[in-house]
């Protein structure tokens, strides 16, 4: 069985790139490409998130699990984590996790000594670390308005006389684990659609049965061109595949007047990130674990649980060996 | 009832009809609906959603206990009739607790944690005598004596909650939302539950098991409660009285009373000759027996007259004056009798015998017993005054007994005063014992209810309320009949249609509505001058054939005849304007039945009721400005009742109206409007979106499960030391709001999430209701919930010693073991607990009965521990510790032991459209499917559960719930809200989704997440509303290997707690010998279970031993080890030949080779 090269070169364009939001296009390749991308931005990609608390003094209303459920939420900026090890394979801490190279530590005091209440927010979180902090929301473009009303993400609220005090730490992992290292907020694509009007046929259409086509579709896919009156495609990535416009049209009684296909080999991603690692990084993260991935696989070549674990695509991927 | 437009009549009479509703057009203002719906909140807010229970409370507590009292002031000893004690007063003080001699202020919350009992002193003030042998001495008055405790329901007005603000209640450590209506009693919250009734004092005709009709009339009267059946057995009319030993002819009867001549029967029963021709056998049959005259009757009756044997009855009934007496006081003991009078019961017992006989002509006058018209609710309060006489007079006869025992000693060492006597112990240990045991038992009322209260259960915020509006049924729930659980049509509005348990209860414990209210009683006297002034001629002054006389209408005053009047129609109006008018009660209801040609009037407490509003020829009272006042604060829901807007109507007067639904149905025949027509539904029942366009089983099933919904509880949730609490982590208010829902405060304390649902099939885990979860959403909080239980230790006293506190040894050994506690010996507050962790040492003295005179260094102490029983491999914490004194004050320690747990598979959830499923499989994020906005739904669910469920109203709450995450704005959907706007139209819904991109009918396009390819249908996807119930795996898993056995036979324990094992029961015995699995059943009845080895003697076949020292096996009957086998058979085998031994009988084994 001779293995032909199913190698391709798959492109990427950038369409619009923020801090923490990312859309691109990936072209010549397929879904089972663009997917692998998304699983891994998703739940592989490390981040560190705070791991284990260490609570000396908690008098307010939440319970300690509470509060360090809602620690282990906050991103921590984990620009670091790649390069980072996980605990569980530090050799310089024996796998306890609370050494330089496998953790960081937080520290939070925090007492309402008077009659307000007193918000203990992710700004109260001190870090021995200066690049492990907590996101910092206020000065980012998609942020709020006022930077100084943005005091971080609300931990607890503490009344007259109540005290939080921990010892955090902070450990590298992935979204597989536990969702909290996940550094993706949203990651998704959609196949990019090819929109066909039958230009002849619109043509016999009156203007009202334009607008009526136009209108038919949720989004706005279509518009109408104000001088030359004609039904034009405006935003095809707005389509959402629902076939109300197909539909509208074979209610007409003029099939084929749009026609809409999706792009088999070009995919649309849109990528927001936590605050945890910038968008554009966690692509390239991304990238590089699957890469990472992919040499494990490699790797286990010869080896019998090679064979085990990957039965056929083992063999497959040594190239019918 | 007749509701909703009369089209009928308008579509006969076209042209007479427009012509009508023309000119009212002209007269009228212009006709615009008027958005009523303000008035719920605000009835709501002057009400609160218990009233019924705190009203019952408040009458008794102010008005009832003083009638009690003032009917039973006078208390005079049997031995000397000069000492003598007269109540003069009573009143019920403030809420206090006296401790130490001390009294000191009370608040509920206090009662709670320190499990005391939240009552106030009952005072009175006395005059008293205590006589001297014969000497005059003046009486004596003393005030303020305090004879017992009465418990105070929270929130009436002797409480000190009463009248108290937010601000004041949270001081007081109150959730503001709590509705009240319960007691603190030992630190139980118990409510009394509504109990529902026949109505008493008025005439019931049914048919008895033979198909006999019958009228039935339950009299109560402060002194007696009797029963008086008239029955047409054979065209004969007969009494059945419990005083008389058999049925007796009812003409007897008559003449007894007076009415010696048949003809006066006849004469009162009108001229009509077909009801003369029905009472002709029972006149027959009485001149068969030979009485002609009142002497002749009552001589009869007197041998029929049922003698009491009993010593103590007979003691009583010293005066009845024989039959005479029975007929006086007992028959149909509501009409008193004056100096001999009988004409008033004569009138009575014709307009029953009348009744019968239209019953007996035409079968449509029969009684439905069903119906709640007929039925009254007893309330806490009612049900306090009874056990409150009860007690009372038992306290005075106490006292006389004791009085009398002291006077009758020879020599005293003090002065005699009778005062000092009145013993607090029987009132207050009485009420208390009652309460928290639910059993009304007394034997003065021939009364003997167990159950009547119920512990509130804080399962849920939702479930307290629920506990409120239950009414528990007067039937036994054995009894296999359809008409009391059927729905009945006069229930509308009154009680909740949805709204109870399935099972063996199913249709009898009902529950009320949103506005319902329930009366308490109402002075009569005012009632009556009213009446005669209206016209009504009094029955006294009627002569026999007047009663019936066709040109006039019978007056009904609570089921007593008060006379008769010629303009029914007319009374009635008049009647009803004085009540508009505020001259008489809101609840007097007033309602003329026809066919009866009786106008009733009611006073009595028990009816229930609803306000509607009041429409004059179709066109509402309440305009326009009236609704804007009330926005801007002028007006209030009682100004609207004082001017006549609005009035409640009892379920009788609603049979003379004809309500329209809306403003814009109502005809000129209209008489009333609904305020909104989803108050019909109760508080559970409320909670539910678009109800109105499920299944009606469905709305069923989510009023019992809203109740086990885990959220938040109260706002003082976190100061409660309940035994068992579960919360939700992260609670949230739904997105498809009610108005129910604003009003009850369920928006504030909602039990449950809004999950984002796919509505598709994956995975194969989700079959038979299962649901499929996403793990990130469970990592970041979803389902999540708090289980915090309570454990309790004591530290005992005993006469001469105590337990006392220890300090844990901190030794090497000892360090882990003790690492939990404290040096007192207590766990300390957030220390992490696990199974098996010691949380409580305490020093117990080896010997409790020492000697007073010991040295305390003497006494010797051992230590005694209590160990943490939870969940193996879970860690749980402990929340708080608390210490108070317990019942018999010795000091007590609470711990709260809270345990958070996220979601795992087994789990139950359930929709608010009685869709529960099991959690099936929890599946990572990134094999979710996902749509192109990046949608990832939180958990998906099986479209399976839909066709045949038909919770079509889920599906509306999934598209009303994601049109308002998209446009921000909650949406509605309330039950039948539609037309007045509080409930989103699925148009409008459709609308907004569109605008904000999405498909109208809410399905999405999604990808799947494990291949990154489209789904080939298009989703159903949305947010809904999920509860996450209280039965968790965690509280159920249970398997055993080897473990703890029975004492007795050696079997494996039973039950989860006792780590028990799991029983191979007869029936799956039964399929293993069928199947010939004779190994597996050997298996699993002997060797998994008791195996024991045993000597036989194959001579005597008797069990021998086998000596454990010699090794010699003997056999103790033949006195030799000659012929003895061992063998294996069960131990309980064992055990039953000997327990068959004992009883002299002799089991012999025959052994065979094998």
């Amino acid at each position: 069985m001779e293995g032909a090269s199913y190698q391709r070169f798959p492109k990427v364009k950038i369409r619009e790139l923020k801090d923490d939001y990312a859309k691109f296009e990936l072209r010549e390749t397929d879904a089972s490409m663009a997917n692998a991308l998304r699983r891994v931005m998703i739940a592989e990609v490390p981040t560190i998130a705070i791991d284990l608390v260490e609570i000396e003094v908690n008098s307010s209303v939440l319970g300690d699990e509470f509060i360090a459920h809602r620690l282990g939420l906050i991103p921590l900026t984990s620009e670091r984590a790649m390069s980072m090890r996980f605990s569980r394979d530090c050799d310089a801490c024996d796998g306890d996790g609370q050494c330089e190279f496998c953790s960081v530590e937080f520290h939070l005091r925090a007492k309402c000594i008077n009659d307000q209440t007193l918000d203990v927010t992710s700004k109260d979180l001190y870090s021995s670390d200066h690049t492990v902090v907590p996101v910092d929301f206020s000065d980012s473009s998609s942020g709020f308005e006022n930077p100084e009303d943005q005091r971080g993400i609300t931990i607890v609220k503490l009344r007259k006389g109540q005290e939080l005090r921990l010892r955090a730490i902070a450990r590298k992992g992935i979204g597989k684990d536990h969702a909290k290292w996940s550094p993706a907020a949203t990651v998704t694509f959609m196949y990019e659609p090819e929109i066909h009007i039958n230009e002849e046929m619109m043509e016999t259409l009156s203007l009202e049965e334009k607008t009526s086509v136009v209108e038919s579709s949720p989004t706005k896919v279509f518009g109408i061109n104000p001088h030359t009156q004609q039904v034009e495609v405006v935003d095809p990535e707005a389509y959402t595949y629902d076939d109300e416009v197909l539909k509208k049209v074979e209610a007409m009684g003029k099939p084929g007047l749009v026609e809409i296909y999706a792009k088999e080999d070009s995919f649309i991603f849109t990528v927001e990130s936590t605050g945890a690692v910038k968008a554009s990084q966690l692509l390239l993260n991304a990238i590089e674990v699957l890469k990472q991935k992919l040499d494990a696989v490699r790797l286990s070549e010869d080896t019998v649980e090679g064979d085990d674990q990957f039965g056929e695509l083992g063999a497959h991927m040594r190239g019918g060996g | 009832m007749v509701m909703g437009v009369m089209e009928g009549s308008d579509a006969l009479h076209p042209s007479q009809g427009m012509r009508e509703v023309d000119k009212q057009f002209l007269a009228a203002p212009v006709k615009s609906a008027v958005d009523k719906f303000q008035l719920v909140p605000e009835f709501i807010k002057v009400r609160g959603l218990v009233k019924e229970h705190l009203d019952s409370f408040n009458y008794f507590i102010t008005t009832d206990i003083k009638k009690i009292v003032e009917a039973n002031n006078f208390v005079r000893c049997t031995f000397d009739d000069k000492v003598y004690l007269r109540y003069l007063k009573v009143s019920v003080g403030k809420p206090s607790v006296v401790k130490d001699g001390i009294t000191d202020e009370m608040n509920p919350q206090q009662c709670r944690l320190g499990e005391m009992t939240y009552s106030a002193p009952i005072c009175v003030d006395i005059e008293y005598c205590n006589g001297s042998y014969g000497h005059i001495v003046h009486p004596q008055v003393k005030k303020g004596v305090v004879i017992g405790r009465m418990p105070i329901m929270l929130r009436s007005s002797h409480c000190v909650l009463f009248g108290k603000d937010e601000e004041e209640l949270a001081k007081l450590g109150e959730c503001p939302l709590d509705p009240g209506g319960y007691f603190v009693v030992k630190g139980n919250e118990k409510v009394i539950l509504i109990q529902e009734q026949l109505s008493k004092n008025r005439i019931i005709i049914d048919k008895d098991k033979k198909g006999c009709i019958q009228a039935s009339i339950m009299s109560s009267t402060s002194m007696t409660k009797a029963k008086t059946t008239l029955v047409m057995e054979k065209e004969k009319i007969y009494l059945n009285l419990n005083s008389f030993t058999s049925k007796v002819p009812i003409m007897v009867v008559m003449k007894a009373m007076g009415m010696e001549t048949d003809q006066e029967v006849v004469q009162m029963l009108g001229r009509d000759p077909q009801y003369a021709a029905l009472l002709l056998p029972s006149m027959e049959d009485c001149s068969n027996l030979g009485i002609y005259t009142r002497k002749q009757a009552l001589a009869f009756l007197d041998k029929k007259h049922r003698k009491w044997n009993n010593s103590n009855n007979s003691n009583n009934r010293k005066d009845d004056g024989g039959a005479l007496g029975v007929l006086r006081d007992i028959f149909i003991a509501t009409i008193q009798v004056k100096d001999d009078d009988f004409h008033r019961k004569c009138a009575y017992v014709v307009v029953m015998l009348r009744r019968m006989m239209d019953a007996y002509l035409n079968k449509d006058a029969l009684d439905d017993k069903d119906y709640i018209g007929n039925k009254r609710l007893e309330l806490s309060g009612t049900l306090m005054a009874l056990l409150f006489e009860d007690l009372f007079k038992t306290m005075n006869t106490g006292l006389v007994a004791y009085s009398d025992n002291l006077l009758n000693k020879s020599s005293r060492s003090t002065k005699f005063d009778i005062s000092q006597h009145i013993s607090r112990e029987d009132i207050t240990n009485g009420l208390e014992r009652s309460l928290s045991t639910g059993n009304w038992n007394l034997a003065r009322f021939k009364m003997d209810k167990k159950g009547a209260t119920q512990i509130v259960s804080r399962l849920s915020f939702i479930a307290a309320y629920g506990y409120m509006t239950k009414i528990s049924p007067q039937f036994e729930k054995s009894r296999k009949v359809s008409g009391p659980r059927a729905l009945q049509p006069s229930q509308w509005g009154m009680l909740c249609p949805c709204d109870t348990p399935e099972g063996e209860q199913c249709g009898l414990v009902k529950n009320l509505s949103l506005m319902t209210h329930v009366t308490t009683d109402e002075e009569e006297g005012p009632i009556i001058t009213l009446c005669t002034n209206l016209g009504v001629e009094d029955l006294s002054l009627l002569s026999g054939e007047e009663l019936h006389s066709p040109s006039s209408y019978l007056i009904m005053l609570n089921g007593s005849i008060l006379g008769k009047h010629r303009r029914p129609q007319l009374f009635a109006t008049s009647m009803r304007k004085l009540r508009r008018a505020g001259k008489i009660s809101d609840f007097v209801s007033v309602h003329v039945n026809e066919k009866q040609r009786c106008v009733y009037i009611a006073s009595d407490g028990g009816r229930v009721c609803r306000p509607l509003v009041i429409a004059d020829n179709g066109v509402s009272r309440i305009k326009h400005h009236h609704m804007k006042e009330l926005k801007d604060g002028i007006r209030n829901f009682d100004s609207f009742l004082r001017e006549g807007l609005i009035e409640y109507l009892d379920v009788n007067e609603e049979n003379n109206t004809l309500i329209a639904l809306y403003e814009g149905e109502a005809t000129s025949d209209t008489t009333h409007i609904e305020i909104e027509p989803f108050t019909i539904l109760g508080v559970c029942a409320g909670l539910i979106p678009f109800p109105h366009h499920n299944q009606s089983p469905r709305n069923t099933y989510q009023c019992a499960m809203g109740k086990q919904a885990m959220g938040n509880i109260a706002y003082n949730q976190l100061c409660r030391m309940d035994t068992l609490i579960y919360l939700l982590v992260y609670p949230q208010r739904p997105l498809l709001t009610t108005r129910t829902i604003e009003l009850v405060g369920y928006d504030k304390l909602g039990a449950g999430q809004n999950a984002t649902v796919a509505v598709m099939s994956y995975s194969g885990y989700d079959i038979e209701d299962a649901i499929v979860m996403n793990k990130s959403s469970l990592d970041r909080g979803f389902g999540r919930c708090i289980v915090m239980k309570r454990h309790t230790a004591v530290y005992q006293k005993y006469a001469n010693t105590s337990e006392q506190f220890s300090t844990p040894s901190r030794a090497p050994h000892d360090r882990e073991r003790n690492q939990l506690l404290d040096n007192d010996g207590l766990a300390s507050p957030g220390e992490i607990i696990r199974h098996q962790d010691l949380y409580f040492q305490k020093l117990v003295p080896e010997n409790a009965n020492i000697s007073v005179n010991a040295h305390p260094s003497n006494i010797k102490y051992r230590p005694s521990r209590q160990t943490y029983k939870g969940a193996e491999g879970e860690a749980a914490v402990v929340d708080r510790v608390a210490l108070c004194s317990d019942k018999r004050n010795n000091l007590s320690v609470k711990f709260m032991i809270r345990h958070t747990r996220r979601p795992e598979v087994g789990d139950k959830f359930s929709s608010r459209h009685g869709q529960k499923g099991v959690c099936g499989t929890i599946v990572q994020q990134e094999d979710f499917p996902f749509s192109e906005r990046g949608i990832c739904p939180d958990l998906i669910m099986n479209p399976h559960g839909f066709p045949s469920r038909m919770t079509v109203g889920k599906m509306i709450e999934l598209l009303g719930s994601k049109a308002g995450v998209s446009c921000g704005r909650f949406h509605f959907g309330s039950a039948f809200g539609e037309p007045s706007g509080h409930a989103d139209k699925v148009e409008d819904i459709s609308a907004t989704l569109v605008k904000h991109g999405f498909c109208y009918n809410g399905k999405d396009f999604l990808y799947s997440g494990i291949t990154g390819t489209p789904l080939q249908a298009y989703i159903f996807m949305g947010p809904i509303y999920y509860q996450k119930l209280k039965h968790m795996v965690m509280d159920k898993m249970h398997a055993r290997g080897m473990g703890p056995r029975q004492l007795i036979t050696r079997q494996p324990t039973e039950g989860r707690s006792k780590n028990g094992g799991l029983r191979v029961g007869e029936m799956e015995r039964d399929c293993l010998i069928a199947y010939g699995a004779s190994n597996l059943i050997y298996e699993r009845l002997m060797i998994s279970s008791d195996p024991f080895e045993v000597q036989v003697c194959r001579k005597c076949g008797l069990l021998g031993y086998e000596n454990h020292k010699t090794k010699a096996k003997v056999c103790s009957t033949c006195k030799n080890g000659d012929n003895i086998s061992s063998m294996k058979l069960p131990y309980a085998c064992k055990l039953l030949f000997q327990e068959i031994q004992s009883m002299n009988i002799v089991p012999k084994l025959t052994l065979a080779d094998s």
